[in-house]
């Protein structure tokens, strides 16, 4: 045992090892006897100093909790005395006891922890703030009345900026309403423009000199409106039927049978079985009853 | 029924056998030194706690070993206590930490002395002789083997904390030890 390994000792005994250097003594100690006797040995010196420590008293459940702690990890022999003998009963008796016994301690831990829970609970809150942290709340407290200041603040810019935009918002709409007030009119205008209006009177066939026939023609929807009054009767098996006459087609283009009621009246809405220009003239004449394809019978009325 | 009174060699041996009551004993006799140990140590009562439980269940454990013709149950139970809390402040990164010189100042056995450590008896005559030759030590290796004892720091360590050579740490350490055996050898 040279002196190297006499310091590595000494220095051992009292923790002050590095783990490769304490690996290096215990490699040496392993074939040097005298040198694993000179590291036990220093080990005990060491260990008289602790004589020198001024004794503290543990916390009151500390018996308690190494027995805990020997049970939860399995420890032998934990919280059994192996120091007696008994005849086979005993032991029955004592196992019973000890299982009892870890039982109703173990109930008494839960019991002492619901008792702390719940007296924790039930104590009246009264926050104990030390000087350092009512400092930090007072700047905890500042600092949050200016973000509330500055909060405050963008909250009635924003509110401002809101109306703002909900004002626009009303005067747009109203604008669009008008627009569309104006392009209605303008379409309603448009489509009055397409609008024709025929009317006939004083026929010249004698039982027809006081009929009245208006016609009012929508060019752009190929369809219109039909108004006779003072219309005589016709015979029997016989109906009026109101033809379109476009100068672009060879033949009248039916636009369906009118009923004459018996003041001599009539009003329909009719539109050309066909298709028709935007200009066209109309013709009223005495057809089969129920109306045909082609005009057959007498015209007897017919528009501008 | 009474405990009659062992010596704490005694207790060890019969908690070895698995005898509760002699270690529940054992450990109203021990506890409070081991604890003042681990506070020093430790320097963190919850840690020192944590430890001293850790300890005694390995205490436990271990009493069959204990072999009470090389060493006195105290000393021996030091001995895994220290373990202990060394592996503990090498866990928490402790070990290699540079010392303050407010912890230099408070790393001293001999201001503890006065407060009667261990004044039962037998063992409080085991404490007057481990002062007396403590006291018997140069300054510079008590000073050392205190400072080493309480705070199980490395040689490194101590060396750059008290800004002593690391060889110089060796040697006194080396020393001192030798030394404080032979005063206590004398004693026994």
């Amino acid at each position: 045992m040279d002196e190297r390994h006499e310091e590595l000792a000494a220095m051992n005994a009292l923790g002050m090892l590095e783990s490769d250097e304490k690996r290096v003594l215990n490699g040496a100690s392993v074939a040097d006897k005298d040198l694993r006797d000179f590291s036990a040995e220093l080990e005990l010196v060491a260990s008289e100093l602790a004589r020198l420590i001024a004794p503290v008293e543990p916390p009151s459940n500390m018996k308690r909790r190494i027995h805990a702690k020997m049970r939860s990890s399995g420890v032998k022999g934990a919280g059994l005395s192996r120091g007696f003998v008994f005849g086979s009963i005993g032991w029955a008796l004592a196992a019973s006891l000890a299982v009892a016994s870890v039982w109703l301690w173990q109930e008494r831990e839960k019991l002492v922890q619901q008792v702390a829970a719940v007296s924790r609970a039930m104590a009246p809150v009264t926050p104990v703030v030390p000087s350092t942290e009512k400092k930090e709340t007072r700047n905890i407290e500042e600092e949050l009345k200016i973000l509330l200041s500055d909060f405050e603040t963008k909250k009635a810019a924003l509110s401002t900026e809101i109306e703002a935009l909900r004002k626009r918002e009303t005067d747009a709409n109203a604008r669009i309403a008008q627009l569309v007030a104006e392009a209605e009119a303008l379409k309603q205008q448009d489509e009055r423009s397409q609008l024709q209006i025929a009317t006939l009177q004083n026929s010249k066939i004698w039982e027809y000199r006081r009929c009245e026939m208006i016609v009012v023609w929508n060019g752009g929807k190929r369809q219109g409106v039909l108004l006779l009054d003072n219309m005589p009767r016709v015979d029997s098996g016989m109906d009026y039927q109101l033809w379109v006459i476009d100068p672009n087609k060879p033949d009248p283009v039916s636009a369906g049978v009118v009923e004459v009621n018996a003041k001599g009246v009539a009003k329909i809405a009719f539109k050309p079985v066909d298709v028709v220009g935007e200009t066209v003239k109309f013709a009223l004449s005495v057809e089969k009853k129920g109306g045909v394809p082609k005009a057959e019978g007498p015209i007897v009325l017919v528009g501008p | 029924m009474a405990q009659p009174e062992y010596s704490e060699e005694e207790l060890l041996q019969r908690a070895g056998r698995g005898d509760a009551r002699a270690f529940d004993r054992l450990y109203d006799l021990l506890s409070p030194r081991l604890f003042g140990l681990l506070r020093q140590m430790l320097t963190d009562e919850r840690e020192a706690e944590d430890m001293l439980q850790d300890g005694f269940v390995q205490l436990w454990s271990k009493a069959s070993d204990f072999d009470p013709s090389l060493s006195k149950a105290f000393t021996w139970a030091v001995m895994i206590f220290r373990h202990k809390a060394i592996d503990r402040m090498r866990a928490l990164g402790r070990r290699n930490r540079l010392v303050e010189s407010a912890a230099l100042e408070h790393a001293t056995l001999a201001d503890s002395v006065h407060m009667g450590a261990d004044d039962a008896a037998e063992a409080g005559e085991r404490s007057a002789l481990v002062r007396e030759a403590l006291n018997d030590l140069p300054k510079e290796q008590r000073q050392l083997i205190e400072f080493a004892f309480l705070k199980g720091l490395t040689h490194h360590v101590i060396a750059e904390s008290l800004g002593i050579p690391l060889g110089t740490v060796k040697t006194n350490i080396r020393r001192g030890l030798l030394c404080l055996r032979d005063l206590l050898k004398g004693g026994v």
